[in-house]
């Protein structure tokens, strides 16, 4: 009779088992001591993709705005970190140091200039826009990797063509150069 | 990415190994450096990375006012297009316009303000001490005579400065090199109104022009040939067909190449042709004539055919022949300006041709007076002749120059006269002849970066906005003008207020779709003001007068098409572009006919020295039949002594040959008596032309008006080879293996077959699609040496076949444009060693730039010779050849990939264009449509000669072009199969001129 009555106030989200996990089984980002034995180049602002993505569950393309209708992921631009971090300022000294990096950028118009991680030839062309529509607005882990789990985002895939040919023969799709080379 | 050397590092190192490693890493091979990514501080909200975001604006690279939607991409202008909106341009776009980004992102701009210092150079100042002490200077020279002199600026820029003059007690005055005086006092003379018409050559039945070059330079060149496509072009579906074109003038211009017919009278006398022609109309009364006409019996009795025909040079029949198709066609347009409108008597010249146009009934229908084109209210050369020698008097103390560019145009007398001016200051964005003699330098913004407005024409106010952010440290000089003034605000608050007092109410929304249009239009053609006889039109004398000069040869200058009065020298793009007549690129010439370079003994590349009593200029001949043999013609544009890098010190200043005294129609006179010695030097001459004659090789075919109206579809009115009976066989196994090839991986399934249709009767020459082209695919510009050797890199080029009767005296031209024909048989792509050269499953050939290792075989085979090979790093920063020295490097189309040293290129049918489309169908779950794709050069053409789409679409227009009867492939006996089907120039049935 009790688990009757406990069945009905527990959250839908549970019964139906999946959008968010019960608190206990949601994502928790670690605590990262040694940034220095993480893979991939250190950051001006140590920018945490596992407690954005994976912990506080924002969508990619909150921040990569432009991936769904241009070939250009799209950058956040430091209003977007700001709208959020004018009232988060940090749980840990860490996190409240690196906050204030974003708080200080804002207040000096001086946006922090990332170190690209992928980056493609000038001489070879990736629509973002058509993937995302084939593969679905989901599908940036495919190619990026697990980033919600990443402290410090890594190139993952190799990005060489023979990486890219052998996807679009498994999905059957047009291996024709003019298609990215022009 | 891994460690291991790719294939274009081995043979770098191969070829560079006693160079040292040193050399490779700054050569951007090898693994790219790692990159910075900065973000916005704020995102702007129109504006997605990677999509374009189109703004409206005007063109201000001549007065016509053109309406152009400028692409710009993360805050770059990267391409301009015409505004389909504006009823001027009707969305096409001529060279010059293509190249106004280069004049945004030119790298001899000037950056901020200069003062001249007391050891006499520039040095930079701030704008507030420039300011402050410009106020000083202002109010030292009030009441002893402070002048602005401006271009043509019917605008509300131009308003403002007439109110600041007012209060000043000074003036603002207008000059163009190129005024149209004779047109205005002309127009007065015949009909009592110095205003200027509008011309309907849309309309038109027959085309005669006097000299004007009305698809060159002429008041409105684009809308005037799109309107001159739609009357002249063979339209068979249309049951009129065709209006003749006939061309009276000295030389063959861009204009004059497009006739059916050409007219060679003796300069001076177009006039007396034109009262000639009137007079057989009136007497054989072969239209209904106006009831004023009997005025003019006296005038026209003397001039019938036979009284003129000797003192014109051309046969009294002809004379009748021409007045008779003229007013028989019942919708006959004659008009007058260019050479003939700048003898010493062009005005009288303008006034005969406006009596044959009355008397034909083109005044009122044709001819529409109403839309008060805002040229004609420019001030007179008499005007800056009387500014020049108040200069020189001293009278000017304060003299402000923007726009204008006297001192190039006017050397030696406007130079002088600036020396006695007080202080002069230039609001010039770049240091041109004008603005290096002046005292302070406060640089304006490029048009494409500032608020205006201008008024070309009656009924349309053309708004411009600002597309980009400023490059540098300039300012508009509508706001400088204001703080002088002593007045609030800036000039956009200015511009609004004015746009506010003519819409009162609901002024946000109007000045938002205004915004968005790129303007108000209202169409010219809805009021026309009538027009009669005036009563000085019976006094016409069209005698022609003596040239100014003291020279024993008759030399024309005329404005090139490109350049013009000298203001497009400091553009690479149309520095390069070759003049659509002589071919000729990077320097002026002197055309020659060939009876008299034989006479002298002269050959193409020699140097002539031309030289009146006014200055002296040595010029390269250039031996052509288009031009009379008792004339030389020379064209503007060149022989800067500044303005920046492309323009200075390079080939001669024809307008040093011209007098500066005023003519009876207050206008300049543009020929000049002159002597012409050989210098005894001699020139390479840069030119892209090959052979001036066609030799029937089946790369153009032209067809009789006759012949044309009786072809039916399914015709083949031209002479393929037949493939030879040993061949037969190896054609048809050829043809069973591409079906093969045609249904494995890839190539199987439904793709479109892109193609294209280049209309002949349609194209003029004119070269908006090549400079659009060289803007659309990061072409670069190999300035004047590599181009002499034939280095150029256009993927487009016109070649010009002169078009000759039987005495071999050119009636006319066809131009072909030539591209990558994107053979469906390429010999180019099976002599690839790499497979860089590959035909697409979409009908495309396709050229991989990172394959290509630059063996270069694929131009060797290729017959068309449209491919086109890096010799040289043109990107390089710094490099020996730079083609883009910044900030000219903005301008780069990110869509397309800069290619380097040792890769071939050439047309891909804007391939950017066409995944893009396929995209954004993709995007929106639906198939490609016919008309989503346009490419560059199909969007510029002011003809709408060119049609982009899908030959396996059946309902495309591109498919039903293909079809017609017209059409042909260049070069078909080579079995290349070509994607681009030409439809053959038609011309009228003519008897041949003997001028």
């Amino acid at each position: 009779m009790v688990l009757w009555i406990l069945a009905f106030l527990l959250p839908p989200a549970v019964l139906y088992g999946q959008q968010a996990p019960a608190a206990s089984q949601r994502y928790r980002a670690p605590v990262v001591k040694d940034t220095g034995s993480l893979e991939g180049p250190r950051q001006p602002i140590f920018f945490r993709h596992d407690i954005h993505a994976g912990q506080d569950q924002i969508p990619c393309m909150y921040c990569h705005y432009s991936a769904s209708v241009s070939s250009e992921p799209g950058l956040p631009s430091l209003q977007t970190c700001f709208g959020c971090h004018q009232l988060i300022g940090g749980s840990t000294p860490e996190h409240q140091a690196e906050i204030k990096k974003v708080r200080d950028a804002w207040r000096e118009k001086k946006p922090p200039e990332w170190v690209r991680i992928h980056a493609l030839p000038g001489f070879a062309r990736f629509p973002h826009m058509r993937h995302i529509k084939a593969l679905g607005t989901q599908s940036c882990a495919t190619c990026h990797g697990d980033v919600q789990h990443m402290p410090q985002v890594y190139q993952v895939s190799t990005l060489q063509m023979g990486w890219c040919v052998r996807c679009h023969v498994e999905h059957k799709v047009t291996r024709d150069c003019t298609v990215c080379h022009y | 990415m891994t460690d291991s050397i790719d294939r274009r590092r081995f043979l770098k190192v191969l070829g560079a190994t006693s160079a040292g490693a040193a050399a490779l890493s700054s050569c951007g091979i090898g693994p790219e450096p790692t990159e910075k990514l900065i973000p916005y501080l704020i995102q702007p909200e129109d504006q997605i990375p990677g999509t374009a975001t189109y703004y409206a604006t005007t063109c201000r690279e001549c007065a016509a006012g053109c309406g152009v939607q400028v692409r710009v991409r993360e805050g770059r202008a990267v391409k301009l297009e015409g505004n389909p909106d504006s009823p001027i341009n009707r969305g096409r776009l001529c060279a010059r316009g293509q190249a106004a980004i280069q004049g945004l992102y030119n790298p001899d701009r000037v950056t901020h303000p200069m003062i001249r210092n007391a050891s006499g150079t520039f040095e930079a100042i701030d704008w507030d001490g420039a300011i402050q002490r410009l106020s000083a200077k202002v109010a030292g020279a009030r009441g002893k005579g402070i002048v602005f002199l401006t271009g043509a600026e019917q605008s509300s820029f131009g308003d403002l400065v007439d109110e600041w003059m007012t209060q000043l007690g000074g003036r603002r005055q207008s000059y163009e090199p190129f005024g149209f005086e004779a047109l205005r006092a002309g127009n007065r003379t015949a009909f009592g109104t110095a205003a200027l018409p509008t011309y309907d050559f849309a309309n038109a039945k027959y085309l005669l022009s006097f000299g004007a070059d009305f698809l060159d330079t002429w008041l409105s060149p684009v809308e005037f040939q799109n309107g001159f496509s739609r009357s002249h072009a063979f339209d068979s579906g249309r049951p009129a067909s065709m209006a003749k074109f006939v061309y009276v003038g000295p030389r063959l211009s861009l204009t004059g190449m497009n006739a059916d017919e050409w007219i060679a009278a003796r300069p001076g006398t177009e006039g007396t042709l034109a009262l000639a022609m009137a007079q057989v109309i009136v007497s054989q009364r072969l239209a209904r004539l106006p009831g004023d006409a009997p005025r003019l019996s006296g005038l026209l009795a003397r001039h019938t055919p036979r009284a003129v025909a000797e003192v014109i040079g051309i046969e009294a029949q002809v004379i009748v022949r021409l007045a008779t198709e003229f007013a028989n066609s019942k919708g006959g347009l004659a008009v007058a300006g260019g050479m003939a409108a700048q003898y010493p008597n062009g005005a009288e010249i303008v006034a005969a041709v406006n009596v044959l146009n009355y008397v034909a009934g083109s005044v009122g229908s044709l001819v529409k007076f109403g839309a008060d084109l805002a040229i004609g209210a420019t001030n007179t050369f008499a005007d800056l002749a009387s500014l020049t020698s108040d200069m020189s008097a001293g009278k000017v103390a304060l003299l402000f120059v923007h726009g204008a560019n006297p001192a190039h145009s006017v050397p030696g007398a406007f130079q002088q006269a600036l020396g006695k001016v007080g202080y002069k200051v230039s609001f010039s964005s770049y240091l041109d002849e004008t603005a290096a003699a002046c005292d302070l330098i406060l640089p304006d913004h490029h048009p494409l970066e500032q608020w205006g407005d201008s008024r070309p024409r009656a009924g349309v106010i053309a708004l411009q906005q600002p597309v980009v952010q400023p490059v540098f440290d300039t300012r508009p000089t509508g706001d400088v003008v204001l703080k002088l003034a002593g007045r609030p605000g800036t000039f956009q608050d200015y511009l609004q207020s004015k746009w506010r007092a003519r819409q009162k109410t609901n002024f946000d929304q109007y000045w938002m779709d205004a915004l968005a249009r790129g303007g108000v239009y209202a169409e010219a053609s809805a009021r026309a003001r009538p027009v009669r006889l005036a009563a000085t039109a019976a006094g016409i004398n069209t005698a022609a007068a003596p040239q100014p000069g003291g020279g024993d040869q008759e030399v024309v200058v005329f404005p090139h098409p490109v350049l013009h009065d000298g203001r497009g020298a400091n553009k690479p793009w149309l520095q390069e572009l070759p003049d659509p007549v002589s071919k000729i690129a990077w320097h002026s010439w002197v055309e020659v006919h060939p009876d008299t370079a034989a006479k002298w003994g002269l050959a193409t590349g020699d140097f002539l020295l031309l030289k009146s009593q006014f200055g002296a200029q040595k010029f390269p001949a250039w031996i052509t039949r288009s031009v009379r043999p008792d004339v030389l013609a020379v064209p503007t544009g060149q022989g800067h002594s500044a303005y920046g890098r492309y323009a200075q010190d390079r080939s001669a200043n024809a307008f040093e040959l011209l007098g500066t005294q005023v003519n009876s129609y207050g206008g300049r006179t543009f020929a000049v008596r002159a002597s012409a010695t050989k210098t005894g030097e001699h020139r390479k001459i840069v030119t892209t032309e090959g052979s001036p004659r066609e030799r029937g090789q089946g790369t153009v075919e032209v067809l009789g008006l006759a012949r044309a109206q009786g072809l039916h579809t399914g015709d083949h009115p031209f002479h393929y080879e037949e493939t030879p009976e040993y061949a037969k066989d190896a054609v048809e196994w050829w043809g069973e293996r591409q079906h093969e090839k045609a249904s494995i991986g890839n190539y199987a399934g439904d793709h479109p077959r892109w193609g294209l249709a280049i209309d002949l009767s349609k194209c003029t020459g004119c070269a908006a699609c090549v400079t659009a082209c060289y803007a659309e695919n990061n072409l670069a510009t190999v300035g004047e040496q590599l181009m002499q050797r034939g280095r150029e890199m256009s993927w487009m080029r016109l070649e010009r076949y002169w078009l000759t009767d039987e005495k071999g005296v050119p009636q006319g031209a066809v131009n072909s444009p030539m591209l990558c024909q994107q053979c469906g048989n390429a010999p180019c792509e099976p002599v690839c060693p790499v497979f860089a050269a590959y035909h697409t499953p979409d009908g495309l050939n396709g050229q991989v730039y990172n394959r290509c290792v630059g063996t270069r075989y694929c131009s060797n085979n290729c017959p068309y010779k449209v491919r086109y090979f890096n010799w040289y790093n043109y990107a390089e920063r710094d490099g020996e050849w730079e083609a883009w020295p910044e900030p000219l490097s903005m301008l780069l189309n990110p869509d397309v990939t800069v290619r380097e040293k040792g890769v071939m290129e050439k047309c891909t049918f804007c391939v950017q264009r066409i995944r893009g489309a396929q995209s954004q169908a993709r995007l929106q779950d639906r198939n490609v449509r016919d008309g989503d794709i346009v490419t560059a050069c199909q969007q510029t053409c002011p003809s709408e000669a060119i049609i982009f789409g899908d030959l396996n679409d059946h309902h495309s227009r591109v498919y039903e072009l293909a079809g017609n009867p017209r059409g042909y492939h260049v070069l078909a006996g080579l079995n290349t199969k070509p994607a681009i089907t030409y439809l053959a120039r038609v011309v009228a049935q003519e008897t041949p001129s003997r001028g």
